[in-house]
């Protein structure tokens, strides 16, 4: 039954994990701040479904945002950046 | 000092990748075609001061960014979203219903892949104003750290990480409104049992 982990820990600390729950998932908390997470979500089962549902919207975004250049403007870009390089052969005397 | 013959070789990995940001920052092809293009030559021109070793991806993502904003911010206008007050924290997440991944034997990728199309999620970025956008843009699909979107940017750390806050909450709310379109969330936080 999952009200049993909600009793035995404080609320309190979901709160300020679940303000936290981006920068956790982005590497960008503090040592202390990440232990402190970390914890809170080993004993919270709830916090803990929130940050991997979070985590998977996050690849689930990222996935479906994800493109593949147009070949037509691969070519374009490549033709273009071979105009920049110029002649590579010393030409002329 | 970075050789301009082996620019080609060395940014083609990236070209994909670039290409999807540049739609995303712009949101039509055309002006994504044209940053690239911008953005390549810039790059190309400036890669004898690009220090070989270093982070090309994060430098190419940096020229791109200020192509961007120098070229084509200033002329996008679109009204900032004020009513964000309500979007709560795991905003979207309470409002999901039926999400039973584990009693279905699907992951919950599997289930989150299926909610949303591909079209739907590219428009609740695109449906973003520019200044929460483009840091959304960096730090969560490109996964750029935040230090090095303030500078890219060019604001402190303080408003990129406010930015990145609201232009969450934002996008939590247009991913709702699509799911909910489908019957797929409720409109009021689910009373879970937990």
């Amino acid at each position: 039954m999952s009200e049993q982990d909600t009793e035995e820990h404080d609320h309190g600390d979901c709160q300020d994990a679940v303000s936290r729950l981006y920068e956790y998932l982005a590497g960008e908390l503090d040592e202390v701040s990440m232990t402190k997470v970390t914890a809170h979500l080993q004993a919270c089962s709830p916090c803990l479904e929130a940050f991997d549902f979070h985590a998977e919207l996050k690849k689930v975004v990222a996935h479906k945002c994800s493109e593949q250049m147009p070949a037509e403007l691969r070519s374009e870009l490549l033709a273009m950046l071979d105009g920049e390089a110029g002649p590579t052969d010393t030409a002329g005397m | 000092m970075a050789d301009q013959a082996t620019f080609t070789e060395q940014v083609e990995p990236f070209m994909d990748a670039l290409y999807g940001a540049a739609m995303r920052m712009t949101r039509n092809p055309a002006d994504a075609e044209d940053l690239l293009q911008e953005t390549f030559l810039r790059a190309y021109r400036g890669f004898p001061n690009f220090t070989e070793g270093t982070n090309l991806r994060a430098w190419l993502y940096r020229i791109l960014t200020n192509t961007y904003i120098n070229t084509y911010r200033a002329k996008q206008r679109r009204p900032e979203q004020s009513d964000l007050e309500e979007v709560e924290d795991l905003y979207l997440y309470r409002r999901l219903g039926g999400l039973e991944a584990a009693s279905l034997g699907r992951s919950a990728e599997d289930e989150l892949m299926d909610l949303f199309t591909e079209g739907e999620v590219k428009e609740a970025i695109d449906s973003l104003p520019d200044n929460f956008r483009v840091p959304v843009l960096l730090a969560d699909v490109e996964g750029f750290a935040y230090k090095e979107i303030a500078e890219m940017l060019d604001i402190p750390m303080g408003t990129v990480m406010s930015r990145l806050h609201r232009g969450r909450k934002a996008l939590q709310k247009s991913l709702h409104s699509f799911a909910a379109s489908r019957g797929l969330a409720s409109e009021d936080p689910e009373v879970v049992d937990r």
